[in-house]
């Protein structure tokens, strides 16, 4: 699925050079499930990014599936993000005017699907997650969990490769984010999705089948923590 | 549909900056609208007060300049000094108590009647029609004037008398009225003292068909009313060419105008052969005076004329001023709201939509703003325009015309000599009138306010990196 290597990304501020992320060099099989640790600042989020083609790396490679995000034209790594990657993010990052559903279908929109399709794709998606009932909510109208699960199901409704989550729960209560966390896990599981996912919570962390520690920089993987929580059972 | 769902939502939350962006954007283009209609009602104003003159269909006219006085050749001096007043027509005069009654060409030279044939035969034009231009002057003097009593001259009446040519009634000034009462001049009436009087002329001098008008000394039948159209600045009496040709006061050696005519109608095939055909006429006759009504219309003053500028000038200025803050406004608020949902369309490009797409929802809603402004701008003008013709006091357009009297005074000062010209004044009514035109206009500047108001904000956008743009904190 993704193969990284050589990936610096340096960013600029006034004089000073930041180094987000260093000559890193990672695999992520299909299906695998790895969770990113580390404190703030130390290139979590921009890793996320680079993988989820949001940003380039100032130098490096980063394949997925034998396209190399870094050298594609903005077009392409946009069509690559329509159709193959689903973000979740920690502030669920909603469009507060439309409806659970409308936003849902938003995801929809640059893949060109007929109306009446997008429709039962996105009921289908609303139902997987437990909101099959709440669909015309505004997400004002919506507690953060059920905003994170509409979050959720408009980063599936599209049926894509990888799925992508910033801190998913990091705006949730212990409760919400049990229910959160078991939610992804159980569409990971059923889905066959490969699932990177950054986190502060260890107790997140655990649930992955990898845990990556990203410091200054630098990423430290320790494959296979979690055997419990591995890929369906073909 | 999508798009409509997203832009309606957008609006909807945002209703307080979208209704002080329309109503900008309608403000100024309500403005321009009601100081275009303003501007075509002046321009409707004036064109009337011209056809008054020259009738419907005139494009052109050709005038020749009036002959210098020569009191041994003509015209009619009136001298007043000690001994009295006298009243002398070339080397005859005659002293006392008389009335004078001139019917004369003050403003205009002659043209031969032959000149009306020559222009007819020129490649641009439609159609001719020669006229004798006139006003009759009469003045009561009384015989105690200058001996001992007053020496001011009473006020001469004036009104305006045109030589209609019967065989070619479809120019002129009388083809623009519409006969109210009586009938019209017809060919039989060629040599016939018989006149048709403007109603608001027969109304101020209680005449109706039937009564009788004296022109040049000689009591002319009135067989007809004619309306002119409002706003315009008729002649009083029309008869026919040959009478007042007969009638009238010749120039120079001559002492009638036999032959002559002093204005020339002529209509363009079509409305762009004008210039050329303007040129035509002056190469054929150099020295003939040819006059458009675009050229015609700057020898009018008064209020009509004020107004002309006002619309033109500072409305046109003002709306300018008022449009381009509405712009500026639109485009800032515009900017403004894009900066706040900077994070939302992060999350956009993130989802794969491509920056077009983001770009083409922001100039949805700042278009359809720009419309709803263009709406409501559109009545507002069309309310404006009803308002200014509503309470708009009439405009006065006044047209200076030679009376063709020559005054000699003789004081302690010594001798002066005076032309005094009748300065004819009509009233117009201002009509505002909003035009499909001005409103395809409107369309056009709410379009172009509504996309000036998105397009910098979407230039924003297509520049922003998704990762910039998601890190943005709000």
């Amino acid at each position: 699925m993704y193969q990284l290597t050589g990936v610096s990304k340096i960013y600029q501020k006034g004089r000073r050079t930041v180094p987000a992320v260093r000559d890193l060099d990672l695999t992520i099989g299909d299906g695998e499930w790895l969770a990113v640790q580390g404190r703030t600042g130390h290139g979590k989020t921009t890793l996320l990014q680079l993988l989820g083609g949001l940003d380039r790396p100032t130098s490096g490679i980063v394949d997925f599936d034998g396209a190399d995000l870094a050298k594609l034209r903005e077009a392409q790594v946009t069509r690559v993000r329509a159709v193959s990657i689903g973000f979740i993010f920690q502030t669920f990052n909603l469009v507060p005017t439309l409806s659970a559903a409308e936003n849902v279908e938003a995801a929809l929109i640059p893949l060109g699907i007929r109306r009446a399709e997008r429709r039962r794709k996105v009921a289908e998606a609303l139902d997987s997650v437990g909101l099959g009932d709440r669909a015309r909510h505004l997400p004002g109208e919506l507690s953060g969990g059920q905003q994170q699960r509409v979050a959720i199901a408009r980063a599936l409704v599209k049926e894509p490769k990888v799925l992508l989550a910033d801190e998913p729960t990091g705006n949730l209560d212990e409760g919400t984010r049990d229910e959160i966390i078991d939610l992804l896990g159980r569409l990971w599981r059923d889905l066959g999705l490969t699932l990177v996912l950054v986190t502060h919570d260890s107790t997140v962390a655990r649930r992955a089948q990898h845990v990556g520690i990203m410091s200054k920089g630098r990423l430290t993987v320790r494959r296979d923590v979690t055997p419990v929580a591995g890929p369906p059972v073909t | 549909m999508f798009f409509i769902t997203y832009l309606r939502r957008e609006l909807r939350r945002r209703l307080r900056q979208a209704i002080v962006v329309a109503l900008g954007l309608a403000l100024g283009i309500g403005l321009v609208i009601t100081v275009s209609a303003a501007a075509a009602g002046v321009s409707n104003a004036q064109a009337g007060v011209l056809k008054g003159l020259y009738g419907v269909g005139t494009d052109v006219t050709v005038t020749a300049k009036p002959e210098q006085f020569n009191p041994a050749h003509g015209g009619t001096r009136i001298q007043i000094g000690p001994g009295g007043g006298r009243v002398c027509h070339g080397s005859t005069c005659k002293s006392g108590a008389q009335t004078v009654d001139n019917l004369t060409s003050p403003s205009y030279g002659p043209l031969a009647s032959s000149t009306v044939d020559a222009v007819a035969k020129l490649r641009d034009v439609a159609s001719v029609a020669g006229g004798l231009t006139l006003n009759d002057t009469q003045i009561k003097i009384p015989g105690s004037i200058g001996s001992g009593g007053t020496g001011t001259l009473p006020q001469p009446k004036t009104f305006g008398v045109n030589g209609v040519d019967l065989s070619r009634s479809a120019l002129g000034p009388l083809s623009a009225g519409k006969i109210t009462s009586g009938r019209n001049l017809a060919r039989s009436d060629a040599s016939s003292d018989v006149a048709v009087v403007d109603t608001n002329y027969a109304a101020a001098h209680r005449l109706k068909v039937g009564s009788t008008i004296t022109i040049a000394k000689k009591a002319f039948k009135i067989i007809g009313l004619v309306r002119q159209p409002q706003g315009g600045s008729p002649p009083d009496a029309y008869i026919p060419l040959g009478r007042a040709q007969a009638l009238g006061q010749g120039f120079g050696s001559k002492k009638n105008m036999d032959g002559q005519v002093n204005t020339i109608y002529v209509a363009a095939k079509s409305a762009a052969d004008i210039p050329v055909v303007q040129k035509e006429i002056a190469r054929l006759l150099p020295k003939a005076t040819v006059t458009t009504s675009a050229s015609l219309a700057s020898q009018v003053t008064g209020s009509l004329t004020s107004a002309d500028r006002l619309a033109n000038d500072l409305g046109r200025w003002l709306s300018v001023l008022v449009l381009i803050a509405a712009f500026a406004v639109a485009s800032l608020l515009t900017m403004a709201a894009v900066a706040r949902r900077v994070r939302e369309f992060g999350t956009l490009k993130a989802l794969g939509w491509r920056s077009r797409r983001i770009v083409a929802q922001v100039l949805g809603e700042s278009v359809t703003m720009g419309i709803i402004g263009g709406v409501v701008g559109v009545g507002l003008g069309i309310a404006g325009a009803a308002i200014i013709t509503r309470i708009a006091p009439k405009l006065s357009a006044t047209l200076a015309s030679a009376t063709g009297q020559r005054f000699f005074a003789a004081g302690p000062a010594g001798a002066s000599s005076s032309s005094p010209t009748v300065d004819h004044t009509v009233l117009v009514p201002l009509h505002a009138s909003v035009t499909a035109g001005v409103i395809a206009l409107a369309v056009l500047l709410a379009l172009v306010g509504g996309l000036l108001a998105g397009a910098f904000g979407s230039w924003r956008i297509s520049q922003l990196r998704p990762a910039t743009a998601l890190a943005r904190v709000e």
